[in-house]
């Protein structure tokens, strides 16, 4: 079982040790970089598994990413979204949809980027080389998951790395070492006896916006399909201009 | 199956091109129609196209300018621009236009030298306190029979600038209102509306010819035309479902009441300057200059903003509001300065009036300028 840390050490030794992490993500070099690491079966492919079921919205994934990558106050790599369903006039439930790059497999971020500095990695991994990102910002725009955002602070683009200075230790990425419920399930996809292929098959899984053609690498039990793109609801968040107008309405009425 | 869905934790993603994006966009789309428009009469020789030429290629010169800095203010890393020319990216549309741009800038500029180097080399002759700037600006000649040619390339850069931004931001799938495949086309047609616009404005301001304002305003009519022909169109490709990224686009921001204002605004925004420009072509060349100027702008604003407000993943709309500082009101601010500043410039220093057919029989035929 390779989602504890026992397990994740054992199939680290098949990995080839890549380069050092940077800020945003981590540098490129000519070890690590590969088109994909889906190609090769012998090299480690990471994916993760959220399985809904578990996830109870504590964000302490939310918080140890923040901790971990140093993400500045004003953004995230990874979230938990939280819905309130009602499915035709029965009892509402609450929702929870962790978040995060998907680490896709053809991912609309990396042709985009005008200068390479977006790269996927040997092991998966789409990553950005902070010493190379000029901060256009395209690579955000592409971004079907809106997992990506410019770091203030660095003024690079950033973004989940899947944890790669972890990784590349033998370590799990924060958000699955400290998830409560065990809901976020981290390993090897080309190893047909990892915990994640296992639950891949064994369950039926969804992804984000399949109808975006990315092939993601990260994968939901028990995602329902209202929400598997944009969630065509009321926001958490109303901007003033709304607002302000709702104010004005509701006092005319 | 019913469904109603609230969210109750969720982020707002802030827009990652800002203002700056607006005004680059506006600004290069109106230096490539203007410089477009700038060929009749210095390209292709026509006599009569002289006087709209001579304001299109002042719009284009200037607004080309400054464009590239608001671009370059853009990046959150301006000084890492030289890697654009290092690492050139193939399949990426922005890194073709790192290429782009420069060369449209550069050929702008030397056709419009080419253009003026009769007129400066005449201002270097006279006896004046900068006559020697003039002999320096002029290289010693007065020929420019080469001028044209320059044009030619200026003119394909420019169709190069209207391919490359309007398919940098039409092949994004992850914005729908963005990609459509009409958009690079309502960019360019949006670009000559605001370019001739600003001819208008600028005919006002210092030709007053109203013969050469009647004439602008029956090319923003039409230019006003193919942008209402190209909307409905668009709409008509959305509603009908022909055209699932159409449909999708619309789907994205249809519910929203501001969309529905943003829209009814747009249109009147097109439909009041068109009808004033057929209806009075003289004498309104302030309103439907300004006008066009404000519909260009605008249309740049609500793909750019209002398409950044609409969430990819999440619910409702981010904030579109113009920020204050220098990455939002006084980044606008700040490049109309400049333009405002070199426009000043142009027709002050630039002999701009005598820009004739290039012709590399000219003589000297008198002072370009008096004593």
């Amino acid at each position: 079982m390779d989602t504890t840390r026992r397990g994740f050490l054992g199939t680290i030794g098949k990995v080839t040790i890549g380069a050092a992490a940077s800020v945003a993500g981590a540098s490129r070099s000519a070890t690590a970089a590969t088109q994909s690491g889906a190609a090769d079966r012998s090299v480690a492919h990471w994916g993760m598994v959220v399985d809904l079921r578990k996830c109870i919205g504590c964000q302490a994934c939310t918080v140890a990413c923040i901790m971990e990558n140093d993400v500045p106050e004003d953004a995230f790599r990874t979230h938990v979204s939280v819905y309130e369903l009602v499915k035709d006039g029965q009892d509402p439930a609450m929702v929870m949809l962790p978040r995060l790059c998907n680490h896709c497999d053809d991912p609309p971020c990396l042709p985009v980027c005008p200068v390479e500095a977006t790269f996927k990695a040997e092991n998966g991994e789409v990553l950005v080389d902070a010493s190379k990102c000029v901060g256009c910002a395209y690579c955000v725009q592409a971004c079907p998951y809106d997992a990506r955002f410019i770091n203030h602070e660095t003024q690079v683009a950033d973004k989940c790395t899947f944890c790669f200075h972890r990784t590349q230790a033998g370590l799990l990425p924060a958000c699955v070492e400290t998830c409560v419920g065990g809901a976020r399930n981290f390993g090897d996809l080309n190893d047909p006896e990892s915990e994640v292929s296992r639950m891949l098959r064994e369950n039926e899984v969804s992804v984000l916006r399949p109808e975006m053609h990315t092939n993601p690498n990260v994968y939901y039990i028990g995602l329902d399909d209202v929400l598997d793109g944009r969630i065509a609801g009321d926001a958490a968040y109303t901007p003033p201009v709304e607002t302000a107008h709702r104010a004005i309405h509701e006092e005319g009425a | 199956m019913g469904y109603q869905v609230q969210e109750l934790v969720g982020t707002v993603h802030e827009a990652a091109w800002l203002p700056w994006a607006v005004q680059y966009f506006f600004l290069i789309a109106v230096s490539a129609t203007a410089l477009l428009l700038a060929l009749p009469g210095f390209v292709l020789g026509r006599e009569g196209a002289l006087p709209a030429s001579r304001l299109a290629l002042m719009v284009a010169v200037t607004t080309g300018i400054t464009a590239p800095i608001a671009l370059l203010a853009d990046l959150h890393q301006p000084f890492r621009f030289w890697e654009f020319f290092i690492y050139t990216h193939r399949t990426s549309w922005m890194a073709w236009g790192a290429w782009v741009v420069p060369s449209y800038v550069a050929l702008t500029l030397g056709f419009a030298w080419a253009v003026h180097r009769p007129a400066f080399f005449q201002m270097g002759q006279d006896n004046w306190r900068f006559a020697w700037l003039f002999r320096l600006l002029s290289l010693g000649g007065s020929g420019n029979a080469f001028a044209p040619l320059i044009g030619i390339g200026a003119g394909l850069t420019a169709l190069g600038i209207l391919t490359y931004t309007g398919m940098e931001v039409m092949i994004v799938r992850a914005r729908p209102l963005w990609n459509t495949p009409f958009l690079p086309l309502q960019f360019a047609a949006t670009g000559a509306v605001g370019a001739l616009g600003v001819m208008l404005v600028l005919e006002r301001s210092l030709c007053r010819d109203g013969n050469l304002e009647a004439a602008l305003n029956r090319r923003l009519a039409i230019a006003l035309g193919l942008v209402s022909v190209l909307g409905g169109l668009w709409f008509a490709l959305a509603l009908s479902g022909l055209s699932p990224r159409h449909s999708e686009a619309l789907a994205s921001v249809a519910g929203f009441p501001t969309w529905q204002k943003i829209a009814a605004w747009g249109a009147l925004s097109i439909v009041v300057p068109f009808v004033i420009a057929l209806v009075l072509p003289r004498r309104s060349g302030w309103v439907t200059g300004l006008i066009a100027i404000h519909a260009a702008w605008m249309f740049r604003w609500t793909v750019f903003m209002g398409g950044q407000a609409v969430p990819k993943v999440g619910s409702g709309l981010y904030d579109a509001l113009m920020p204050t500082g220098l990455s939002g009101l006084m980044g606008v601010i700040g490049t109309f300065g400049l333009w405002l500043f070199l426009l000043i410039a142009y027709t002050t220093f630039v002999p701009w009036t005598l820009a004739g057919r290039p012709d590399n029989t000219r003589t000297a035929t008198g002072p370009a300028r008096s004593i």
